[in-house]
């Protein structure tokens, strides 16, 4: 009886495998840095599009949160299931580049995007330069205290949303770097947050206490900036800090609407996931890609914000394929 | 019958003759737990006044107020189900789940009122569940509010998509920005605190928790209905879990499936340093609400002293260890070791 039962069963699932494998369809898998994150879930929409336009299936991986051990078991499961390429936003730029390079060894192509890793075994790397996001936050810093005052000087200071991220270094950095053009500037604080707007509206608030002729501040990403832009809405400061940041999410573009928040520096997540799926596909299909692809950063402001050709950016909702921003 | 079997708070030392009348050592043993806590609080208080220049301003008083009343109001309901020797792992994920809720449910035209509510209750439905599954299916309430700490950041994120909440009524970040000469989250952390206060010391209830906390079996073979007080504590710690949702949305005016992030640890550490003895039977209103005050006080120092943020997280730490030794050493003199 037992035995009869357990041959049936086999029988089935044999079959069914079977099925399947006649089926396979082409797959790619896209592995963010943290699902918990709107940039991220943007990434996912653009992919999920470009699945849809290849007949291709998108398996939409990654960490809740930045976890990198985490982030590299979700690679090697992925890549154990031999999908038809791999689309990565590393973590860690240290700790990804050997899991990757062994995934490109293994035959799968992989698209890197938003963020580098420590190898140059892969097939694309779409990003932002975010150190050209940094230097463009520090421009609009500049524009406002400049637009407010008639000169641009005075203390100006940074919110990280977390310690040791490339894209967030790189962002403080060329931030930093592009406040060393003005010599009137001097910087005089940076705070790192654990990535929570509360704690983001905190420090905003005893920056502020610390220097009460604060003139600029830059906050490096979405979580930052909302907390910033509550800060300074409480407290308002809209008039004479000038507040800049990066992404934009519905936090973010209320502050940018009350003028809480002089610009934001705002990146292509959609065409990032869009283009990553479409590269690794190609690149599975033998396709010669370029290496390295900037996928550009725009400043919008509430002068330029309801320009039609900045409403898919500001709310990605209304993105749509189209080509990467330049600056 | 059972009243007047139970063990009274420890933290009522203070109001007993102690033998030995006005030596140090007698003096020590009737410390109230609080001590060690206010103590340090007081120091900081002074040492920022003498070294910080914006510290001691009308300015800064008012953000530490806002920005320590919601972390002491989440800590005064951990400290709960820290005294009965339990723990809610679970809060700062139920702050996220019941604000994104709130957000959703104000965003599809409920009234405020409305969406509070059922907010609320849906915070107190979360405790329901914790204490049956510690309670009636005997998990322990590590692994239960574990649990929690995934499910509900999870329901968060499913409620918003992964998405930032936005878009809602003007008057729901009024409130947050309100003053009423203080302001108004401080009104809300000092009617919760002293509510809790009274309830803890001065109800049948409250005097249950103590007693479960300090011995389980004893107090239920003195007839206590430990059920009975397992929900109560953490029905509390996610009915004001959910009251932090609410207040954290006014304060943010958005709703994000990541904030709140790492609140229970912050919250445990505020009850721990302000006395709560994680064995249980140990903690009060006022040492948790000190404890959160400490916390935001260091923070905010750090910014204003420019002291390096990396460095900040070390002395907080350490701050951690150092506050709670002493107050062993207190319990030892207690104890009479």
């Amino acid at each position: 009886m037992q035995w009869k039962t357990m041959l049936a069963a086999s029988v089935a699932l044999s079959t069914l495998i079977g099925l399947n494998a006649a089926r396979a369809e082409e797959s790619i898998a896209v592995i963010v840095k943290a699902t918990t994150s709107e940039y991220w879930q943007w990434v996912f929409k653009g992919a999920e599009d470009a699945g849809k336009a290849l007949g291709v299936k998108i398996d939409k991986l990654g960490t809740p949160k930045d976890d990198a051990a985490g982030q590299i078991a979700v690679l090697e499961s992925a890549a154990g299931s031999k999908p038809t390429a791999v689309v990565i936003s590393p973590t860690i730029f240290e700790a990804l580049g050997d899991p990757i390079a062994a995934v490109t060894k293994s035959g799968i192509p992989v698209v890197i995007i938003d963020s580098g890793a420590k190898t140059d075994q892969y097939a694309a790397f779409l990003t932002t330069n975010n150190e050209a996001g940094g230097k463009a936050a520090a421009e609009a810093v500049a524009a406002c205290i400049k637009e407010r005052t008639g000169k641009v000087a005075g203390k100006v200071g940074y919110l990280t949303a977390m310690a040791g991220h490339e894209s967030l270094d790189s962002r403080d950095k060329g931030f930093v770097e592009g406040m060393k053009a003005y010599p009137d500037i001097k910087l005089v604080g940076n705070r790192v947050a654990n990535n929570e707007e509360a704690e983001g509206m905190n420090f905003t608030a005893d920056m502020v206490t610390k220097d009460p002729d604060l003139v600029g501040l830059f906050a490096d990403n979405a979580q930052m900036g909302t907390g910033a832009g509550a800060s300074v809405n409480e407290q308002k400061l809209g008039a004479k800090l000038c507040l800049v940041a990066f992404d934009s999410d519905a936090g973010e573009l209320e502050h940018l609407k009350d003028g809480s928040i002089y610009a934001l520096v705002i990146q292509d997540p959609y065409m990032m996931g869009y283009g990553g799926v479409w590269y690794g596909y190609a690149a599975a299909h033998g396709v010669r890609l370029p290496k390295n692809v900037d996928t550009g950063v725009g400043t919008v402001t509430k002068a330029n914000m309801n320009d039609p050709k900045l409403a898919g950016l500001l709310d990605v909702s209304k993105r749509k394929l189209g080509p990467f921003i330049g600056n | 019958m059972a009243d007047q079997l139970i063990l009274r708070p420890r933290s009522e030392h203070r109001f007993h003759a102690s033998p030995g009348g006005r030596s140090m050592k007698a003096l020590l043993q009737r410390l109230p737990i609080e001590t060690y806590v206010v103590t340090f609080t007081v120091a900081l208080w002074i040492a920022l006044s003498l070294t910080a220049p914006n510290f001691l301003t009308e300015n800064n008083i008012t953000n530490l107020m806002r920005q320590t009343s919601i972390a002491a109001i989440v800590a005064i309901g951990v400290m709960c189900t820290i005294v009965i020797a339990g723990i809610d792992l679970s809060v700062g994920s139920v702050v996220a789940f019941c604000g994104v809720a709130f957000a959703q449910l104000c965003g599809h035209g409920l009234g405020l009122a409305a969406a509070a509510a059922i907010t609320v209750l849906a915070g107190l439905a979360v405790g329901l569940i914790n204490a049956v599954a510690i309670g009636r299916l005997g998990i322990p309430a590590f692994i239960v509010t574990l649990a929690g700490l995934q499910v509900y950041r999870g329901l968060a994120l499913l409620l918003s998509g992964g998405m930032t909440v936005g878009g809602l009524p003007s008057n729901v970040k009024d409130f947050a920005r309100g003053t009423a000469v203080l302001p108004n989250l401080f009104w809300t952390m000092l009617v919760v605190g002293l509510l809790f206060h009274y309830v803890l010391r001065y109800t049948r209830t409250g005097r249950y928790l103590y007693a479960m906390g300090s011995n389980a079996e004893a107090a239920r073979r003195q007839g206590i209905n430990t059920f009975r007080i397992t929900l109560t504590a953490y029905v509390m710690s996610s009915g004001l879990a959910a009251l932090g949702g609410l207040l954290l949305v006014s304060r943010l005016s958005i709703a994000s499936p990541s904030m709140a992030n790492a609140y229970e640890l912050q919250a445990i550490a505020a009850a721990v340093v302000g006395g709560a003895s994680l064995f249980g039977g140990r903690g009060t209103v006022l040492g948790a609400v000190v404890g959160a005050v400490l916390f935001t006080t260091m923070s905010n120092g750090a910014v204003l002293l420019s002291v390096d943020p990396f460095w900040e997280m070390v002395l907080e730490g350490l701050l951690i260890a150092l506050v709670v030794y002493l107050d062993n050493l207190q319990k030892r003199r207690q104890s009479g070791n």
